[in-house]
């Protein structure tokens, strides 16, 4: 009995911990101006677009779906980088980590507040471009898919925490947030456009580049399976759900394994003023 | 010395102002053309996104499902929404087997993945064509002597979407652009035809898209045959609408010659020629 209270008592501390640094960075999200600036362009460049008539004809909305969704992926891409590139660096600069990593406050419990915070924070923006991106659909269309949106809004969060992970563990190895940031960029990108190709590239290539080729497209995240863009434009039916809970899976073991990394790497780091 | 910097400004201002006259005629000359300020602006370049906008396209045609620069495609095929503009698909299992372009699942992540995006190939219809017009208009407004643009609209604004004035408009539009294109007179000819009823002007307007194919044709231009071909065709159906049977017996020896169906005309000029009194050959 002693030892179950004592056990409840050490874990709750943990998650508190967690819950109140991630509460810290999705007040960060809100106090900063870069949600507002995207959430406008978003805004007004979709509205911009819908109001342009082509052939006299008010029926078409694909386009302006198409716009809109490339928008909120960018928009939402940016986010998740840019917070995430800056959490521990700006921890680090202000000294504000020193306090912060005195007990309770555990390395581990750090990284995953970080990485709560920032994905929770991208989730907030989603929840908001989504629901622009429905009002706007729906106001066209006369229609709302509710589950291929859900769907839509479900993988590219699973995405984002995946990016979001990917960043913290390269705000441990990168000396500065900006190189990360560029260079993450550069990587979600690469993986999107090109990641779910490399089988085929392998397939052309003979030997051991082949081989090298194949053995990225395994080991690298595809994050190209969340972006399901295609479906809701061409207004295609819902993803198999059992697919989506798949791909929710295959999500979770990436964020846990990168996180993993990030908390081994920040164990070793030295901490001292 | 204050002297001498306020003539060399004024040296360089007169020089500066000299330089941006000829700039802004020349700029102001390429606006007065049909390219307008997209080619005072992006110059050639504008050429690549014409393309790109022409496939994206055929990429909302198909509802997403498109190759993309590591899929194989087939050389020397042309776009799905080219063809089925031109009237000239391809039978089914050809059309099937050319553009399944995804081939078996490559290995489990493939399978897995096939999930997520259009895997299966579908056409747009009902009215939905009209999803890609966006794209066309982009198209040709990027690269107004591309003629593809301008046909693709025209044909499904005047075919499922009944939209004949916006089709003429916009074929008119790139007739300015492109004066000697018998493409574009040809498809014209047709909104009057078919949608408008008037056999007369119709007429009038493929008689002037046979000359100028021939022209091209004169020049060593290599113009399309199948063009000629649908061109001659056309008169005669219009020479049948107005009732004019001795053009239309003399517009049918003309098409036969370059037809590849001759048993069909040859049987038509017959009966033609037993109409008119003529002997037969």
């Amino acid at each position: 009995m002693s030892s179950s209270i004592s056990w409840v008592t050490s874990r709750n501390p943990d998650a508190g911990n967690i819950f109140a640094i991630a509460g810290v960075v999705i007040k960060e999200m809100y106090r900063r101006k870069d949600f507002y600036v995207l959430f406008a362009m978003i805004v007004v460049i979709t509205l911009l677009l819908g109001s342009v008539s082509f052939f006299n004809d008010d029926r078409i909305v694909r386009y302006v779906k198409d716009g809109c969704l490339l928008l909120i992926w960018l928009s939402s891409l940016v986010i998740a980088i840019t917070t995430a590139a800056r959490q521990i660096p700006a921890e680090r600069e202000s000294r504000t980590i020193y306090p912060l990593l005195a007990k309770p406050v555990g390395r581990g419990e750090f990284v995953a507040g970080k990485f709560a915070g920032c994905w929770l924070a991208c989730g907030i923006s989603l929840l908001v471009f989504y629901f622009f991106f429905g009002l706007i659909s729906a106001s066209r269309e006369h229609t709302l898919v509710f589950p291929t949106y859900f769907q839509a809004l479900w993988l590219h969060w699973m995405c984002l925490g995946i990016v979001v992970a990917l960043v913290l563990l390269g705000s441990l190895v990168f000396t500065a947030p900006s190189s990360n940031a560029t260079t993450c960029f550069i990587v979600v990108l690469g993986i999107l456009f090109s990641g779910g190709h490399l089988n085929g590239v392998a397939i052309q290539m003979r030997g051991f580049s082949g081989a090298l080729v194949y053995a990225i497209y395994y080991a690298i995240p595809h994050l190209e399976w969340y972006d399901v863009r295609e479906l809701i434009i061409h207004n295609w039916p819902p993803v198999d759900w059992l697919a989506c809970a798949g791909a929710t899976i295959y999500a979770a073991l990436y964020i846990g394994m990168l996180l993993c990394c990030a908390w081994l790497v920040f164990r070793r780091k030295a901490m001292t003023l | 010395m204050i002297r001498l910097v306020m003539a060399l400004l004024l040296v360089c201002c007169v020089t500066l102002a000299t330089v941006l006259d000829r700039q802004f005629q020349s700029s102001r000359a390429r606006q007065n053309s049909s390219a307008g300020v997209l080619a005072a602006l992006m110059g050639d370049s504008r050429r690549l996104f014409a393309h790109e906008f022409f496939a994206m396209a055929d990429t909302y045609f198909h509802s997403g499902m498109y190759p993309t620069i590591f899929d194989f495609h087939q050389p020397g095929t042309e776009l799905d929404l080219k063809e089925e503009s031109h009237d000239k698909p391809k039978g089914a299992p050809e059309h099937e087997k050319e553009t399944s372009f995804l081939g078996a699942p490559k290995d489990w992540m493939d399978r897995f993945g096939r999930h997520f995006y259009p895997t299966s190939h579908t056409h747009l219809h009902g009215g939905n064509e009209r999803e890609m017009l966006p794209w066309l208009k982009l198209a040709a407004e990027m690269d107004p002597h591309e003629i593809d643009p301008y046909l693709t609209a025209s044909y499904w604004l005047r075919t499922t979407l009944h939209k004949p004035d916006e089709a003429e408009q916009f074929l008119r539009e790139g007739l300015r652009a492109n004066p000697d294109s018998c493409e574009i007179l040809l498809e014209l000819g047709r909104v009057y035809f078919y949608n408008r009823q008037n056999a007369r002007v119709a007429r009038n307007i493929f008689v002037l898209a046979r000359q100028k194919w021939r022209k091209q044709d004169a020049t060593g231009n290599k113009p399309d045959p199948h063009v000629y071909e649908e061109i001659l065709g056309e008169i005669v159906r219009a020479d049948r609408a107005q009732g004019d049977v001795k053009k239309e017996l003399a517009d049918l020896e003309e098409l036969v010659q370059v037809a590849r169906g001759k048993d069909v005309l040859l049987r038509e000029i017959q009966e033609l020629k037993a109409r008119l009194g003529e002997p037969k050959q």
